[in-house]
């Protein structure tokens, strides 16, 4: 009896959780089947693709340019990351070496209270300023004004520096090394695996990015993979095909990331979620 | 994204402490190391700010130079036009559909996954977590096309069993509701890896105990596990409330723009159309800044809440 129902539960178990894969991944595993059909087959109910063709990845790299766009994406999320982690990376290593420095609290909240401001609010203001500043189609205004999201990179990046054992600060300053010495070689050289967790985050969320690049960049040719997605999208007649094919070549490059450091990225988003 | 700074309180100092002491003081250095910080949010996010109060008091079409004060005319027009209230009406719909979605069903699944640790738990973990980072717009295309009113699979299906089909993007009816399940995957991802994080604190022997005494799972779970993360629970829900419009926004610029007849609209949407295609800036203006006052007080509340429940994971 005990046996049968411990059974039980655990079925229901694996089922809750075999349904829940299904519903979130079903449509994404379908689109991928899907993106290897012929036109002839393409709504067929059967997701396995045979015989399959690879025409759709062709138009969508011939017809839709999808390989421009997504060096447009590369371009970006690069950018922001590099640029956001050479902002944040000072400013987090600023209020965990100097505590003692005057202002400090007013630091943390110039940084902490940037983080509530609800990003949608002040999207008109941003796009007024990037067209004053003839940013408009270029790729600095792509970039910079992304830099408005650094708090969250100060943050994550405090408080792993936190994490640096303070006897080895300790000893380094009283060898006479400088606070960019200890940047340089104590805190860089121990946290490589965690600040490269930090700039994964960053590239992954740059590159999902839709609204900045649909205000910034309006045309085809230079705009970004996610708007770039949705404009080709947007015609009466899609063409699911083609359309599927570039879907997945615009998840492909996070997909990879993932596989690669699957448990160091979960890790960065539970940082960035609550604690 | 992250409120750790709402719930955590700076550490104390420690005077005693020798490798602190040790540290100077270096107040110039230290806006020097800040500096570029400082300047980059000042300049992209506490200048737009301000820009964005005094633009929600003036007549102004973003383009022409002829700007006009308009008081809080403003205000007035979004307090009065049917489009948004029903907008606000919408946000408040959305948000009540993903509160489930943030919380019973990420706690349902985390339970399941941290009952029984192992391979197929690490499987789970994996795959759940991947519509976190999978493009945003890509999820809303597969959707679309397995949503097609015509040839999609999800209605092929449906007739298939004798059922009549749905036109689930263009009906408004059903509009709002499926935009919300395109989106859901997102949110019971992060919320998952999330439970998974608070339920590391929490102590197995519980459980175990509960097993000893013949609970069954489904007893284990409701009266052991639950109550230990009920503050989580409540932190979750909140949180979700602050970070789901981005992502919703997406998905309503992909599927409907709003549509059909405004069936899937929310304040952030409309903000958007006020903006960019009615060129209208101190109407937009004016609802970003009801939405950060809306919004600061959802945090001002989630701080309260954490302050008060400690939670941490």
């Amino acid at each position: 009896m005990f046996r049968a129902s411990a059974r039980g539960a655990g079925v229901a178990r694996h089922l809750l959780l075999i349904v829940a894969v299904v519903l979130m991944l079903l449509p994404l595993a379908y689109a991928l089947g899907t993106s290897f059909k012929p036109v002839s087959t393409l709504y067929d109910l059967n997701p396995v693709p045979l015989p399959g063709t690879l025409e759709n990845y062709d138009l969508a790299l011939t017809r839709f340019e999808i390989g421009r766009l997504l060096l447009n994406t590369l371009l970006m999320a690069a950018g922001v990351t590099v640029t956001t982690m050479l902002v944040a990376l000072p400013a987090a290593y600023a209020l965990v070496l100097f505590e003692r420095a005057r202002g400090r609290s007013l630091m943390v909240v110039v940084v902490g209270a940037a983080l509530l401001i609800p990003p949608g609010a002040l999207i008109i203001p941003q796009f007024l300023m990037t067209s004053w500043l003839g940013w408009q189609g270029n790729p600095v205004g792509l970039i910079i004004p992304q830099l408005g999201t650094s708090a969250l990179a100060v943050l994550l990046l405090r408080d792993h520096i936190r994490s640096v054992p303070p006897s080895l600060i300790g000893a380094a300053v009283l060898e006479g090394a400088t606070p960019w010495d200890i940047l340089r070689q104590v805190v860089l050289g121990l946290l490589r695996p965690a600040l490269g967790a930090v700039a994964i985050l960053l590239f992954i969320n740059t590159w999902n990015e839709y609204l900045w690049p649909l205000l910034v960049m309006p045309s085809v040719e230079d705009t970004t993979i996610q708007p770039g997605l949705a404009l080709f999208a947007a015609p009466e007649n899609p063409q699911y095909g083609p359309l599927l094919a570039a879907a997945m070549l615009a998840s492909l490059p996070v997909l990879v990331m993932y596989v690669l450091a699957s448990r160091r990225i979960a890790d960065a988003f539970i940082h960035s979620g609550l604690r | 994204m992250t409120l750790s700074v709402l719930s955590r309180p700076e550490r104390p100092a420690r005077p005693g402490a020798p490798a602190r002491s040790a540290r100077p003081r270096r107040t110039g250095l230290a806006w020097l190391y800040f500096g570029p910080v400082l300047i980059s949010l000042l300049v992209w996010v506490y200048g737009p700010l301000l820009f964005t109060g005094v633009l929600s008091f003036l007549d102004w079409n973003l383009v022409a130079p002829d700007v006009a004060w308009n008081g809080l005319k403003n205000y007035e027009t979004l307090a009065t036009e049917p489009e948004f209230g029903n907008a606000a009406w919408n946000t408040l719909l959305y948000a009540l559909c993903t509160l489930p979605f943030a919380t019973v069903v990420p706690c349902a699944l985390a339970i399941a996954m941290w009952k029984r640790p192992g391979r197929a738990s690490e499987v789970y973990r994996v795959l759940l977590f991947l519509p976190v980072v999978l493009a945003p717009v890509a999820n809303a295309l597969a959707w679309q096309f397995m949503l097609d009113p015509l040839h999609g699979t999800v209605n092929v299906v449906l007739e298939a069993v004798g059922l009549s089909p749905v036109n689930w993007l263009g009906d408004p009816h059903t509009a709002l509701l499926t935009v919300v399940l395109v989106t859901m995957p997102k949110v019971i991802a992060l919320n998952t890896l999330l439970f998974g994080a608070a339920l590391a604190n929490v102590d197995r022997r519980t459980v175990e105990a509960a097993r000893l005494d013949d609970a069954t799972e489904g007893e284990i779970t409701r009266r052991v596990v639950v109550p230990q993360l009920r503050k989580t629970l409540l932190l979750l829900g909140l949180l979700s409330m602050v970070v789901v419009w981005p992502w919703l926004f997406t998905n309503i610029g992909v599927l409907t723009r709003g549509g059909p007849s405004g069936a899937t609209d929310n304040v952030y949407y409309r903000l958007y159309t006020y903006g960019f295609t009615f060129f209208d800036a101190g109407t937009a203006s004016a609802a970003a800044v009801v939405i950060a006052i809306v919004f600061g007080a959802l945090l001002v509340g989630y701080s309260l809440l954490s302050r008060r429940l400690r939670v941490s994971r």
